[in-house]
């Protein structure tokens, strides 16, 4: 495989050969190794010695089933730390299938100038953005297909990336019309805008696949790996994870107390009801939208859906439970309708809405909307487009609104909003908020799913769950997984080295699939360290410590005498 | 004594959802969950009011007992 180098200042663009301390890294740990290795950690993020890096996982462009997810890293504007977030789509399969590792993303474009990078199997080039920039991820996508042909995968940027606001996300396009799978979290879009790159277009790898050393131990292994997620409870086709989406959860967040509302004053929502994952199914069925449908080839999960009005128009693909959180019940919201329009606002302008969530919350706690307004929070969310000041502010996320307001009370950790389980109530994932590299970031350990082993009300246990929850995430997320095909991979992590030895020939154990997890965040971990970041940083905010949450009146507890233990046993 | 039951996902397909039962006193969640022709073996998670308990817990009076099928958090 080859790694893709683009230097935005010469406009140059040249493929080299992967060096042999990258040959067993992907994804996530491409992305991490690559920071350490090639940035200054102390670089501004959001200026040329910051390198924006997008890798497929290793699985990616084998056919294996989610594994075509793409990372996209830097240091994070957001955090100030190491970054990764990914995404759906087409891009991971197809840069993978034309045999790139990665793309390198360096240095910054003449001030206002954007481009677009045009990968093809030739090659690659920078060309002007033209009418693509100035425009929202869904206007940019419609102009660049027209430019480049339909069948090219597009990442781009929306205004709020142009902007380089620390809020800002990259959003990716997948089978058909698809343009909503968002690398969200951290402000990527935001280092992308920095870069004077508004798209990265990809031609199709028709007719092109990736090698396989050992092809009968692959096709084995990923066969079996196919039947066992189709087997799953929770995953195959009557699974809830199919039939309702990632909204499936909705109600049960909402009975354990953990549902941001309010910006996370409360931890159940009253209107609950109307965002569950049931009443999504039901609204969009009658509705005549699209429910299991999935978001990368040969994923047999398929999850995503597209939501429409009562016109049968779409509003959004996919509507997913952490907007729903942030979006709907975290501002008071309680109407699927409301929360899909402003998650279509979100997608355009570029942002992720777990940040914007979070920043409206906070805006409404300083008076500028009040919890359910919907016409007051959509003009709010405006502005972002329109790049006025308080739009900007809002595209900068929670911790900037906080400082600009004087509001403490602020869902951040690391400077990055929280998702959609408040930490009070379910404290393993305040855990992995206040020790995961990445920040506040349920993709980086959710515990949710470990509720029956780990009493999520507790203390106990919860740092060695967190830990191991992190390493399984840093996992999946370099071999581009998708967080819920784990259960096969856990039960089984032959299952995953198979595939692994079965596409590159490693001829490695469990023990070295081990050691690889553990190596992506101790990279990570001195990343930040390098960086600057210090454990009072990673504190969950201070409120949370005091102020208990409705209904269990719990308070965040764990002691941060456990929280820095939590890498001792890495 | 009364006990407010709530069956989430596919547990509320061609089932009533939400229903108030009359149950003994030392009746457990399993039990319940049995009188509703739930399988045990089918269900990922159960609360009373709203705190996440084992299918042997016996239900007190006056609760809100939520049976869920299995699910994941992304």
């Amino acid at each position: 495989m080859k790694l893709l180098r683009v230097d935005m200042r010469e406009r140059k663009v040249r493929s080299e050969p992967v060096p042999e301390t990258y040959q067993h890294q992907g994804g996530r740990g491409l992305t991490a190794a690559i920071l350490l290795g090639e940035t200054d950690p102390t670089a501004d993020a959001l200026g040329p010695r910051n390198k924006l890096i997008v890798a497929p996982g290793l699985l990616g462009g084998t056919g294996v089933s989610t594994a075509g997810r793409l990372s996209i890293g830097a240091k994070s504007p957001l955090t100030g730390g190491v970054k990764e977030a990914n995404a759906g789509g087409n891009a991971g399969d197809t840069l993978a299938r034309h045999d790139f590792k990665a793309i390198i993303v360096e240095d910054q474009a003449e001030p206002d100038g954007f481009y677009v990078l045009h990968v093809s199997r030739d090659g690659a080039e920078l060309v002007p953005a033209g009418a693509a920039q100035g425009r929202g991820t869904y206007a940019s996508a419609e102009w660049l297909w027209k430019e480049f042909g339909e069948g090219c995968t597009i990442l781009s940027i929306g205004q709020a990336g142009e902007f380089r606001l620390t809020g800002a996300a990259i959003a990716v396009t997948g089978e058909g019309e698809q343009r909503s799978n968002i690398a969200a979290r951290g402000g990527l879009g935001g280092v992308m805008g920095s870069k004077g790159l508004k798209a990265i277009v990809i031609d199709k790898a028709q007719g092109q696949s990736v090698p396989l050393a050992e092809p009968n131990l692959f096709r084995a292994a990923m066969k079996r790996f196919a039947l066992e997620l189709t087997n799953d409870p929770k995953l195959g086709p009557k699974g809830g994870t199919h039939m309702y989406g990632t909204a499936a959860i909705t109600a049960a967040v909402n009975e354990m107390g953990s549902l941001p509302t309010r910006s996370f004053s409360d931890g159940s929502f009253e209107q609950a009801g109307g965002l569950r994952g049931e009443h999504l199914r039901e609204t969009v069925l009658k509705r005549q939208g699209r429910i299991g449908t999935r978001c990368m080839p040969g994923c047999v999960i398929a999850c995503r859906n597209v939501y429409v009005d009562d016109a049968g128009q779409p509003l959004v693909g996919t509507l997913q439970y952490e907007t729903i959180a942030l979006v709907g019940s975290n501002l008071g919201l309680g109407d699927l309708d409301d929360v899909a329009r402003l998650n279509y606002m979100c997608n355009d302008f570029g942002l992720d809405t777990i940040e914007t969530g979070a920043a409206l919350g906070v805006l409404i706690e300083a008076g500028l909307a009040a919890f359910g307004d919907f016409e007051g929070i959509t003009a709010l969310l405006l502005q972002v487009g329109q790049g006025t000041p308080l739009g900007r502010l809002i595209g900068s996320g929670a911790a900037a609104c906080g400082r600009a307001y004087g509001i403490r009370r602020v869902p951040v950790v690391m400077g990055q909003a929280m998702p959609g389980y408040d930490p009070r109530s379910l404290k393993g994932n305040g855990v992995t908020y206040a020790t995961s590299p990445q920040g506040a970031d349920h993709t980086a350990g959710n515990a949710f799913g470990a509720r029956n082993q780990v009493n999520p009300l507790g203390i106990e246990g919860q740092r060695q769950l967190s830990l191991k929850l992190q390493i399984i995430s840093a996992m999946l997320d370099s071999t581009g997984l998708c967080l819920f095909a784990r259960p096969p991979v856990i039960a089984d992590p032959q299952l995953m080295v198979d595939m692994l030895n079965g596409r590159f020939g490693w001829g490695w154990s469990t023990a070295d699939l081990d050691a690889a997890n553990r190596a992506i965040l101790r990279t990570e971990l001195e990343f930040n360290r390098r960086a600057g970041i210090t454990p009072a940083q990673h504190r969950i905010p201070e409120y949370m410590r005091r102020e208990p949450l409705a209904p269990h009146n719990v308070v965040f507890d764990v002691p941060d005498s456990e929280l820095d233990a939590v890498f001792d046993e890495l | 004594m009364a006990v407010e039951v709530e069956l989430f996902g596919q547990f509320a397909v061609g089932r009533q959802a939400h229903l108030m039962l009359e149950a003994s006193p030392g009746m457990t969640a399993r039990e319940i969950a049995l009188d509703l022709g739930l399988s045990p073996e089918e269900i990922g998670l159960v609360s009373i009011d709203g705190v996440l308990c084992e299918l042997e817990e016996a239900v007190p009076g006056d609760c809100r007992l939520c049976f869920f099928p299995p699910m994941t958090g992304g």
